[in-house]
């Protein structure tokens, strides 16, 4: 090979070596370039709006364009509040956009088009003969999910793990119907079968009704048995304006106890066999913290109430039964440390109680069933205690009581090192709690038996504060898992009733809702 | 981690495993806090309502109903009956409590769980005790438990376990009349007032009726059958002959108990059969009838 002259060599090789320095500080420009030129686009669009926000504009014609399955008389509720003609005064161009903007939000909600939902503003053909000069079309781009979907993979609960296989179809009929099917097998649940339908009422996503069917068997090592479940239901969710979440149930059930353990309590085998629960629950939440898992800021209220048996809601079992779960979170600012330290106090506040009531239309009331009782302890509610370790035990099963209380207050650190914007915190804690059953006024005659229910009921609640609760302290670690938070820490029961279950040393929880 | 423990122990020298071992046991200072605490320990919780009362007596699980119970009349399940006859006659002092197979350890009643021996009662943990092992039981505790030896008693005892047994299987279930006017009373309506689990509950016995008996022939003749039964009744009537127990006995035995089990619910007109044929030819024997009748006056108070 011939080598070439020194000339040609010096100017072929200053085109073909690159200088990194400058071609950075090439693409540097070009970019700040694009930046500039967008902002700039930008602002101008902006400006262009903002200056035309007030111009008057009509909506003629909303087109969706990509809903292929999606009823008409399923979008019409959504659309037709946008049109012109169904409003008693004409928009500016600022507030069309708006509601635009929040139709197109309200379609993503739905859970059947793919995000995100893209808006489009055009002007109608001047040569149409119908339009007037203010009139706007808006087309509204949305590309449909598949209607049917199929997976399999593994869940995290409240202390329990377990494999599912689901197929999900949806929007069966056009109006963002789903149908949902669910097998899964868990540690705890040895098996479950459901079928959802969900369907949004009159085209609003914040209003659904919901029915399903189960089969499950769930094994309770706490309590030496096997429950089975058989049942159905009927959900009704809305969300008020304000953001707070009420849902109202009823469910039938046949509940089976069986499989018992040999080493089963005279309790607990008294118990076993059949029986139905009809019920109505209602179920209010308010929702504010900041975050779902580990949150620093804000406040959550949730309260259950059930009625069953009682009137025509028959079945085997009848009680009141009320339950109200409240969280709080606060962050703690430490001097030295500008903005948010990362350090917070988290106290959650449990209470529920259970009321027997007569089955049907008056009668007598049966004392509960170790099934609608409350269990209290475990990893993720009374810390440092076994699960379900609170309250009556017989012998080594856990029996459930009637009336609890528990309360729990968490100092959150974050990792030395790692800093607070990692989901990972050293935790301090302190919690109790205390479980009873209803007290039983040995049965002074039936005739008062309605009288002496109530009457049991508060001295029990009054016996809620008679001496310490149970209390356990401990330190741990906490991670917020997008899916869970994972808790380990080690605790040390300081007060307790002879035979409940504490736990001293390390416990490991999982699970979604922490007291 | 305890696997761990172990293999090291198994392939490593003694002195590994120690380190190994106080790797994992509790150090000092950390079992000094644990034995501190809980600090304050008050008296256990009371028990909920529901739960039995404790009881000085062990308590045998029937099929029964909460009256019957307890005043201790008979069971209307002939296991159960043959059982607590056992007991009557052995003189186990003992209390019904009405229960269902789902509260047994081996799936089906009777049990009989013993009661505790002191007042402590969450600290002890006795075993419930089948009813296979009843008999052993008896005779640990002070019961009068004499078993006649007898080269034919299995031969007999098998009369009653099959053809008999088959017999009161296909009556009980299988017979659509006997089925919803005593069956469906004494097994169903117990269970749930819904008519759903309850119409589930009558296909499930019906279907386990039936399946016990194909077991043992191809097909279900309830002529072959309750004839079998006729012959059975026939060859006990013909054993027992003017002695008042089987096989000679001064006492009853548990043979006599097993044999009340049958004869005392095909002859309790209380029950309500509608299809009486197994019921008749039982009737046939009188000395059979006689012999249900001295057992439920001397054991039963006649009731």
């Amino acid at each position: 090979m011939a080598s070439p002259s020194d000339a040609g060599d010096s100017l072929f090789e200053s085109l073909t070596k690159v200088d990194p320095k400058k071609a950075e500080a090439q693409a540097k420009e070009l970019e700040e370039r694009l930046l500039a030129q967008n902002v700039k686009a930008q602002n101008r669009l902006r400006e262009l709006i903002g200056s035309n926000s007030t111009l008057p504009v009509t909506i003629n014609k909303v087109l969706l364009v990509g809903g292929g399955h999606t009823r008409r008389s399923f979008l019409d509720p959504i659309f037709n509040p946008l049109l012109s003609v169904n409003r008693d005064r004409p928009y500016t161009l600022g507030e069309a956009l708006h509601e635009v903007g929040s139709v197109a939000t309200k379609l993503e909600r739905f859970g059947i088009f793919k995000e995100p939902i893209s808006t489009f503003i055009d002007r109608p053909s001047q040569t149409d003969p119908s339009t007037t000069v203010t009139d706007i079309d808006v087309y509204i781009r949305a590309q449909e999910r598949g209607r049917f979907s199929a997976k399999t993979g593994t869940d995290i609960g409240n202390a329990e793990g377990s494999a599912y296989g689901e197929v999900q179809l949806r929007n069966i009929f056009g109006g963002a119907e789903s149908l949902n099917l669910n097998a899964s097998a868990g540690t705890r649940t040895r098996s479950s079968y459901q079928a959802i339908f969900d369907t949004p009422v009159l085209s609003d996503p914040e209003k659904r009704i919901t029915i399903d069917a189960l089969a499950s068997s769930t094994h309770k090592p706490w309590a030496s048995h096997e429950e089975g479940l058989t049942g159905g239901g009927l959900k009704y969710s809305w969300a008020t304006k304000s953001g707070m979440r009420h849902q109202l149930a009823y469910t039938g059930v046949w509940r089976q106890i069986t499989g018992l353990g040999e080493k089963a309590s005279p309790t607990v085998r008294n118990d076993a066999g059949d029986s139905v629960k009809s019920s109505i629950t209602h179920t209010w939440l308010a929702d504010r913290l900041n975050h779902p898992l580990l949150p620093s800021r804000g406040y959550l209220i949730k309260t259950v109430s059930e009625i069953a048996g009682w009137g025509p809601l028959k079945g085997d079992v009848g009680f009141l039964k009320s339950e109200i779960v409240t969280t709080g979170a606060l962050p703690i600012p430490i001097p030295g440390i500008k903005g948010d330290s990362g350090v917070s106090l988290t106290a959650g506040l449990r209470s529920g109680f259970l009321l027997p009531l007569p089955v049907g239309f008056g009668g007598a009331s049966q004392p509960s069933r170790i099934n609608d009782r409350f269990i209290l302890g475990g990893p993720t509610d009374v810390r440092g205690f076994k699960m379900g370790g609170l309250g009556p035990h017989d012998g080594s099963d856990s029996v459930g009581g009637d009336v609890y209380a528990a309360g729990s207050a968490n100092l959150l650190v974050p990792f030395p090192r790692v800093g607070k914007d990692a989901p990972l915190r050293l935790q301090l804690f302190a919690n109790a709690g205390r479980l009873l059953p209803l007290k039983d006024s040995k049965g002074k005659g039936k005739a008062e038996a309605g009288k002496s229910v109530q009457k049991d009921f508060y001295s029990t609640v009054s016996q809620l504060g008679d001496g310490l609760p149970s209390t356990a302290v401990g330190v741990g670690v906490v991670y917020a898992h997008p899916v869970a938070r994972f808790e380990l820490n080690f605790s040390l029961p300081l007060v307790m009733r002879r035979g409940e279950e504490g736990r001293k040393g390390l416990q490991f929880g999982v699970g979604i809702n922490f007291l | 981690m305890a696997k761990e423990e172990e293999d090291l122990g198994f392939w490593g020298d003694a002195r590994q495993t120690r380190v190994v071992k106080d790797l994992f046991s509790i150090p000092p200072p950390v079992k000094k806090l644990f034995d501190r605490v809980p600090v304050v320990t008050y008296p256990p919780n009371p028990l909920p309502q529901r739960g039995p009362k404790t009881s000085r007596v062990p308590s045998l699980y029937v099929f029964s109903n909460d009256v019957d119970a307890a005043a201790g009349r008979p069971s209307f399940n002939p296991s159960c009956l043959k059982w607590q006859t056992f007991l009557n006659i052995a003189g186990i002092d003992h209390r019904l409590i009405s229960s269902n197979n789902h509260a047994s350890p081996t799936g089906s009643l009777p049990f009989l769980l013993p009661a505790a021996q002191s007042s402590n009662v969450s600290q002890e943990f006795l075993p419930p005790i089948p009813s296979n092992k009843l008999v052993k039981y008896a005779s640990e505790h002070g019961g009068r438990v004499k078993e006649p030896s007898n080269v034919r008693y299995e031969a007999y005892q098998s009369l009653l376990d099959h053809r008999i047994r088959n017999a009161w299987l296909y009556t009980l279930y299988l017979e659509p009349l006997n089925f919803s006017a005593v069956a469906y009373e004494l097994y169903v309506s117990p269970t749930s007032s819904s008519a759903l689990v309850r119409a589930s509950i009558s296909h499930t016995l019906r279907a386990a009726a039936e399946a016990e008996l194909l077991k043992q022939s191809a097909v279900i003749d309830a002529d072959d059958l309750y004839s079998e039964a006729d012959k059975a009744f026939e060859a006990l009537s013909t054993l027992l002959g003017d002695d008042l127990w089987f096989f000679g006995g001064d006492k009853p035995a548990l043979f006599d108990a097993s044999v009340f089990a049958y004869t005392q619910l095909l002859l309790d007109d209380g029950l309500g059969w509608k299809e009486k044929k197994l019921c008749m030819a039982l009737r046939r024997r009188e000395n059979l009838v006689l012999h249900r009748e001295r057992l439920l006056v001397r054991y039963f108070g006649g009731s």
